[in-house]
């Protein structure tokens, strides 16, 4: 029972570290499109504010997914 | 030069610069916490040096897939598309870091490793919003 509740709580960190990564890159990327189809000349600079803004975004969920595969591996 | 290879932009290069600060204070920043964790216990410091490393070889290959290895066309697709593969290189690389220390390295000391991975996503936040002041002009 233990190990289940482990393996469940686990998958839980990782499953809602991936939503939060999924949102928070999808809306990234919606809205880098929005801007390149109002000024395409300014795609570069969006580009790299798109580069900067992801490595933000995706250091959360990673931590969760750090912790995740800690209780997989390690704990259970 | 290789069809499809090409130069790195001004925007691209201003990135790569900020970047290289940025990973360089990482770098000092994890040194100086294993050194740190040294005079508690030697398990302590190469968990922490492990915890450095899992952040920092993900997010240089990130790095070199995004602005170095193949500038993608200007369209939006092509850009979205090399950004997304760069994401997810860097994602399966963590993990696959992750997994691999804590299956390979016992004893490990998981306390100076999250907190030395937590720490530095925490120094990659400060320092890249000091250096881009687009972010503070809003």
């Amino acid at each position: 029972m233990e190990m289940a509740l482990l393996y469940i709580a686990g998958a839980l960190m990782m499953g809602l570290g991936a939503v939060g990564a999924a949102v928070g890159i999808g809306i990234l990327g919606g809205k880098f499109l929005e801007g390149a189809a109002r000024q395409p000349e300014l795609i570069p600079l969006l580009r790299t504010q798109f580069f900067i803004v992801m490595g933000l975004v995706d250091a959360v969920p990673m931590i969760g997914v750090g912790l995740g595969l800690y209780v997989l591996f390690a704990v259970a | 030069m290789r069809k499809g290879h090409r130069k790195p932009g001004v925007h691209a290069r201003i990135a790569l610069q900020q970047f290289k600060k940025v990973f360089l204070i990482q770098v000092v920043s994890m040194i100086v916490i294993a050194g740190v964790s040294l005079s508690y216990s030697v398990s302590a410091a190469y968990s922490s040096f492990c915890g450095g490393m899992i952040f920092l070889l993900p997010s240089y290959v990130f790095a070199w897939r995004a602005l170095i290895a193949k500038q993608a066309k200007n369209t939006p697709g092509a850009v979205i598309a090399q950004l997304y593969t760069s994401e997810i290189w860097k994602m399966g690389l963590s993990i696959a870091l992750f997994s691999a220390v804590f299956i390979l390295i016992q004893p490990l000391n998981p306390f100076s490793l999250f907190s030395t991975y937590i720490w530095l996503q925490l120094v990659g936040f400060v320092a890249q919003l000091k250096l881009n002041n687009r972010f503070l002009k809003l």
